[in-house]
């Protein structure tokens, strides 16, 4: 150790350092200044941005002892007296926030680089985040708040006020989340910020083998080590547990066997991270390698004598799940078609990529379990720590803090939550636990890597006639929501165009490799794409515009899926035209210059699942609402915010029945204890289903103030109106603040505390397999992208994207070109740079640097539409439209490469080889037609 | 992590060459330490005494010395922008430069920091728990090559983009250590054996680059990545043509060394090609394919070839 005197945000420190710590560590777990966030210790993201002297570094790689005298500047010394910094206040006003976790290392970055370039230009400022990444927000909202706070940064005053018109607001209009200033100033807690009294840390080994019989595990030289306090394995934690109930199939740690590698095999608590780890080390563990299953042609084969993966199914294979549905009649449709198209599609699979690390502290004390995470799921989490614990569902309690950002990857309960849990207990401490990066990767959950072979026919008149889809999707080691998986991958095609002769055939396979589970857009993405690339190809056979064929096959609104989803609202045909107008698609089609393309995708999704996972009659989402004397609503909800902006949207939805200030209601959200049961934030349920709650909560309170007021004016309720903080009638004979409301409301009786619920109603037919995909209402979109292919090197170069989507009644419109714009970039990511290469079963890219989000500089210009089409039964009209804009953005990617070099892409992500390749085919092609013309 | 249980912040060139001279077994000089602190988190580098180069004032100085403009090898990437002499007679520098990591990285990484970063490898570029699941390579003391298999030869691809910039300038670096101090072309410290990629003394530090004034370099800067930032170079490639008409090819991401081929504008510039294709050993190691790195300098050879020819008729066209 030595002696270090720096000052951070002005207050001086002298501490004693070791030569190996870093300075975010120094930050924020010596000094407590968690506002600096550590996304990849490996200079990858730039959560980490601090400024030392004034100068912006990446303070997980700088040591420490650098900083002898320097003075560090936080993400906290920002806010003055209160107010948040202008440029704060930027990202806050201009939606540039959505999980935050990425916030405070780009104000940092963004803060020096403006005070460097006063009047930068759009390119300059992409380049200079171009070091920080955000998986949130497609960064078109950021680079606005950078511009607009450098054309403005010249004004005399540097603190801004918070903007006043915002306060007064409704559904349909733009408003930050609720949280996003305390987001902004570093305030905002996330998991790995919670400290817990005396915690212990939680380090873990993993196996090194994706296949191996485990004889032995020896602890003993490792519980020798000073300050270590428990170390855990496999046996201790026998109860199975995972998402689905038909997919109990995965315990805490491995216990007879592992199942891939990194799966954990120990579990170590002791008094720092630092001893945990070298505790780790010093555990040993005979294995005994058994044949691994790496690949999906080995897992759907029989096995002969090697051991399967899971000992589940009556096959002698590694196959976990067939699922298959057919509607009309295929062969009929493929004689009417006059053209058909079939071809094989191959997908690796991609990670979630959330710039948060899973985090969490877990402790017991009289009321038994309480649990901080990361997690989209607090209920499925609280039902399998009482299964796993072996406790009634009474003694658990799961607390989500604020959470940067989920994807899907955050929506089961996890080993590490259950081993925490697990050595809380047996430590009788708080137990803590941060995953690396390369443990978030091993950890997975990801899109599932796909083969599949689809079929489709049309008539000449482009009318689609028959749709056929062989899939098999890799599920690696377990099973988390694959069931759901394997039916979404067919039954979420049934739509947007009207099917009559639709079929479909999933394998799920397990192989020994992290395993797959939801991620946006679940289930649907790949085949998706696969089905819009054929109707491309399909449109180009017959010489019919793409956009065209599309529109003539569009489902009706209120009409029923061929599979019997009952559609109401559908905003397919105006978002199709939205875009083409807005890319001038008829004008620029065809004319473009060489080696530049359009192209189109279209897409749907559900808004939340109308059956629950676990069976049960509870209602999908339930919301208290308590009122008091003070005049404040608090909604307390299960509804997962995950930087999606769900508590905002809450917030919004209570504030507009009731007609007040949003600014009077207070949200208290996801916590097991205190909030009823939400499902979670998973099939982009919450603003449907959570928001409906919220609705029918703030409607049935305002009854009773109506009931209330009626009687002591005598005049009718019908008369009387909630509208600017007051309670009033037609003619104004009554007309009340809402305070005095209040008063009346309370007289006599004090707080009032009202619930709403939502339950979805009874859809679907009554076949096997019905019940999947089936959602009060679905979403619909799509995009237009603009590429451009270096004939020589075969590298595609997104130029634009047009998305449209409709997503019913945006309740906050910038929430929602929030959500769009992250689910397009997201899709780029897909389709150009983002897949998990393995190596004999070990994740090769398992950093931020080899795993390649798009950064500012690789997200073309996204042009953002939304689509009002009222649902029905949404709140106002709302629906889903945080995962379904992902599904068009990926094909209209590849389509427009086929327009432009008129290669057809089948593989994802697009890898510059292969096109070469292809181009260079088709030139030889092209060469010896025209010989043979000549 | 490894824990270094020495660190040392020396104010001078002559107390860290002393310093090194004393933990020589166990040492490494730390100037951003961007590549130093991620090889520690990976524990690839488990040296456990660091000496920080970034108290030296005097190897930051940049000054015209004769006939050459001498550089501090403590001069942070993204300052090298900042030096007329530089923009002014060797843009090639900063356009490799900016093509270094990301802009913040670049406020911290230094110059000669940058030219000896260290080479890079899919199979070696992973945390310790990584490579031993794998197996480890010989460049982690194992008995076989990960990327080709071979028991022989370690492969890992040269990573600084400045540095195939710097020698196609020729430039040379002045270095100081235990022993002498003496100053050599750039191109010479580099083995080409991607275990051991540079023969400097242990102690050796680099006190400055020195760069040729009045050569009137042309040039042509390429780099093949995924992403348009933060990526290591799968490929990088520089032409220069001197007023003499000296031509210099300099590969760097495709051989274990900077791949160099000298010529002259007389030379069939295609047989200049041929012989870097031929000269760059390239191994599975990448994201990219070794065939498609192979085509790839083809193609940016004939690219940066026409685009010099360009620039000539170009400059040519406007002269007259
Ligand atoms: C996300 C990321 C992306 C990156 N991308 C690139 C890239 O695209 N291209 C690229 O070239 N690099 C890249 N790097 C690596 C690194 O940032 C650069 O190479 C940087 O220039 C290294 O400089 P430094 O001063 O930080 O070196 P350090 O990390 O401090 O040192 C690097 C090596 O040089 C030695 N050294 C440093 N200075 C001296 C000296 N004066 N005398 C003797 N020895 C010395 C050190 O001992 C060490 O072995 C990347 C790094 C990260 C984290
Ligand atoms: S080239 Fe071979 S020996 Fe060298 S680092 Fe890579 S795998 Fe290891
Ligand atoms: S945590 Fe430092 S760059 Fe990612
Ligand atoms: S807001 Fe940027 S990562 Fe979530």
């Amino acid at each position: 150790m030595e002696r270090i005197k720096f000052k951070i945000n002005g207050k001086q420190y002298e501490l004693l350092v070791e030569p190996h710590e870093m300075l975010s560590a120094v930050i924020r777990d010596k000094i407590g200044l968690t506002g600096t966030k550590i996304g990849c210790e490996q200079g990858t993201c730039g959560a980490c941005t601090v400024l030392a002297d004034g100068k912006p570094v990446l303070s997980c790689i700088a040591p420490a002892l650098r900083f002898d005298n320097a003075e560090i500047t936080t993400i906290e010394a920002l806010a003055q007296n209160g107010a948040l910094h202008a440029l704060q206040q930027k990202f806050v006003d201009k939606g540039a926030i959505q999980c935050g976790f990425c916030t405070p290392g780009m104000v940092m970055t963004a803060l020096d680089f403006v005070n460097h370039h006063p009047n930068p230009s759009t390119t300059e400022i992409k380049e200079a985040l171009s070091g920080n990444l955000c998986r949130c927000t497609g960064y078109k909202k950021i680079i606005e708040a950078v511009a607009e706070y450098a054309a403005e940064a010249h004004r005399p005053i540097r603190f801004s006020k918070p903007n006043k018109s915002h306060l007064h607001t409704s559904v349909g209009v733009s408003r930050p989340y609720i949280e996003a200033g305390r987001k902004a100033s570093g305030a905002a807690e996330y998991a790995d910020d919670i400290h817990v009294k005396n915690a212990l840390h939680c380090k873990f080994l993993r196996s090194i083998y994706p296949h191996a019989k485990i004889d032995r595990i020896d602890v003993s030289e490792a519980l020798k080590l000073e300050g270590v306090r428990y170390i855990a394995t496999g046996a201790e934690l026998p109860v199975k547990f995972g998402v689905l109930p038909i997919s109990q199939d995965e315990t805490a740690m491995a216990i007879e066997k592992t199942r891939y590698v990194g799966e954990i095999v120990a579990a170590v608590a002791a008094d720092t991270e630092a001893i945990a780890a070298a505790a780790c080390r010093l555990i040993k563990v005979e294995y005994r390698p058994i044949r691994p299953f790496l690949e999906i042609d080995d897992s759907l084969r029989d096995i002969g004598d090697s051991e399967k993966i899971h000992d589940y199914g009556k096959f002698n294979n590694n196959v976990h799940k067939k699922a298959e549905l057919r509607f009309g009649d295929q062969q009929q449709g493929l004689r009417e078609a006059d053209v058909t198209a079939k071809m094989t599609f191959k997908f690796e699979g991609v990670n979630h990529g959330f710039t948060e690390p899973h985090a969490a502290t877990a402790f017991w004390d009289e009321n038994g379990l309480t649990i901080y995470t990361a997690t989209q799921v607090p209920h499925y989490l609280h039902r399998a720590l009482a299964k796993t614990m072996e406790v009634p569902l009474s003694r658990v309690r799961v607390i989500k803090p604020t959470v940067g950002g989920g994807f899907g990857g955050k929506s089961d309960p996890f080993p590490h939550e259950v081993i925490i849990a697990h050595l809380a207990r047996k430590t009788g401490r708080a137990v803590r636990v941060r995953l690396s990066r390369e443990e978030v990767f091993l950890t997975n959950h990801g899109r599932h890597p796909s083969v599949m072979t689809v079929e489709m026919g049309i008539s000449k008149d482009g009318i689609i006639q028959v749709l056929d889809a062989d899939i098999v999707i890799d599920g690696g080691a377990y099973g988390s929501f694959g069931v759901v998986t394997s039916y979404y991958n067919g039954v979420l095609l049934q739509a947007p165009y009207k099917l009559d002769n639709f079929g479909f055939r999933t394998y799920r396979v397990y192989t020994n490799k992290p395993q797959c589970g939801a991620m946006r857009g679940h289930g649907a993405v790949n085949s998706r794409f696969a089905v819009e690339s054929l109707i491309d190809e399909l449109a180009y056979q017959i010489n019919m515009d793409p956009c065209e064929l599309r529109m003539k096959n569009f489902l009706d609104s209120n009409t029923l899926t061929v599979g019997q989803y009952r559609i109401t609202s559908n905003g397919s045909r105006e978002s199709l035209q939205k875009v083409m107008e807005q890319s001038e698609w008829k004008k620029r089609i065809g004319k473009l210059p060489a080696g530049r393309g359009l192209g189109v995708g279209c897409g749907f999704f559900i808004s939340g699942s109308a059956l629950p996972i676990i069976w049960n009659e509870l209602p999908q989402s339930v919301v208290h609402l308590k009122l008091d004397f003070d005049g404040r609503v608090l909604i307390t909800s299960g509804a997962s915010d995950i930087g999606q902006g769900s508590d905002t949207m809450l917030a919004i939805i209570v504030a507009e029945v009731l007609g007040i200030d949003p600014e009077k209601i207070f949200v208290l959200a996801a916590d097991t204890l205190l909030t009823p049961v939400d499902l979670g934030s998973y099939s982009s349920r919450v603003t449907f289903m959570a928001g409906n709650a919220a609705k029918d909560a703030a409607e049935n309170l305002k009854k009773e103030i109506l009931r209330v007021v009626s009687a002591h004016f005598e005049t009718p309720e019908s008369e009387l109106n909630l509208a600017n903080n007051r309670v009033f009638s037609n003619d104004k004979s009554a007309d009340l603040s809402w305070l005095e409301a209040v008063d009346r409301l309370t007289a006599g009786r004090g707080a009032v505390s009202v619930s709403g619920k939502y339950i979805s109603p009874k859809l679907g037919g009554d076949f096997k397999g019905a019940g999947a995909g089936l959602s009060p209402s679905y979403s619909f979109g799509a995009c237009v992208a603009e590429v451009e292919v270096n004939p020589d090197t075969g590298q595609v170069k997104v130029l634009q994207v047009w998305g449209a989507h409709d997503c019913g009644k945006a309740i906050n419109p910038m929430a929602v070109e929030g959500q769009l714009e992250g689910s397009w970039h997201m899709g780029i990511g897909q389709v150009l740079s983002e897949q998990m290469r393995y190596f004999n079963g070990l994740l090769i890219n398992n950093n931020f640097l080899d795993y390649k989000i798009p950064t500012t500089l690789d997200t073309p210009d996204i042009h953002t539409n939304i689509i009002e089409t009222i649902d029905p039964e949404g709140p106002f009209g709302a629906k889903e439209c945080g995962e379904g804009a992902l599904h068009p953005v990926i094909p209209a990617v590849t389509n427009a490469i086929y327009n432009a070099v008129g290669v057809r892409i089948t593989k994802l992500p697009i890898n510059a080889e292969e096109v070469l390749r292809q181009m260079k085919a088709i030139k030889v092609l092209e060469a010896t037609q025209e010989l043979s013309l000549a | 992590m490894t824990l270094e249980k020495t660190y040392f912040r020396p104010r001078s060139i002559g107390e860290a060459v002393r310093l090194a001279a004393e933990y020589e077994t166990d040492l490494r000089y730390l100037a951003g330490g961007t590549d130093v602190m991620v090889n520690k988190f990976q524990e690839t580098d488990t040296s456990t005494c660091l000496i920080d180069l970034t108290g030296i004032e005097a190897m930051k100085q940049t000054q015209q010395k004769n006939d050459h403009l001498s550089i501090g090898a403590l001069v942070c990437l993204d300052d090298l922008k900042k030096i007329p002499e530089i923009s002014a007679e060797f843009p090639l520098l900063l356009e490799a430069v900016q093509a270094v990591a990301s802009p913040v990285i670049r406020k911290t990484a230094t110059l000669g920091g940058n030219l000896l970063c260290e080479n890079r490898c899919a199979f070696f570029n992973q945390s310790e728990w990584w490579r031993q699941a794998a197996g480890f390579c010989l460049k982690c003391n194992g008995a076989t090559c990960l990327a080709t298999g071979g028991t022989l030869n370690c492969f890992s691809k040269f990573a600084s983009d400045t540095a195939i910039a710097l020698v196609g300038m020729d430039a040379t670096i002045t270095v100081l250590d235990k022993e002498a101090e003496y100053t050599v072309p750039l191109e010479e410290i580099y083995t080409g054996d991607g275990l051991d990629p540079r023969k400097l003394d242990k102690t050796a530090l680099i006190r400055s680059i020195e760069l040729p004034i009045g050569r009137g370099f042309r040039s042509v800067f390429k780099k093949l990545r995924h992403r348009e930032t933060l990526e290591f170079s799968s490929l990088t490639s520089v032409v220069t043509i001197d007023q003499i008409g000296q031509v210099k090819i300099v590969l760097g991401g495709v051989d274990p060394k900077p791949v160099v081929v000298i010529g002259t504008i007389a030379d069939d510039k295609n047989e200049l090609i041929k012989k870097a294709i031929k000269k760059a050993r390239i191994v599975d190691n990448d994201v990219y394919s070794r065939l498609y790195r192979k085509e790839m300098i083809g193609v940016y050879l004939n690219k940066s070839f026409e685009e010099l020819e360009q620039a000539d008729f170009l400059s040519n066209k406007l002269a007259s």
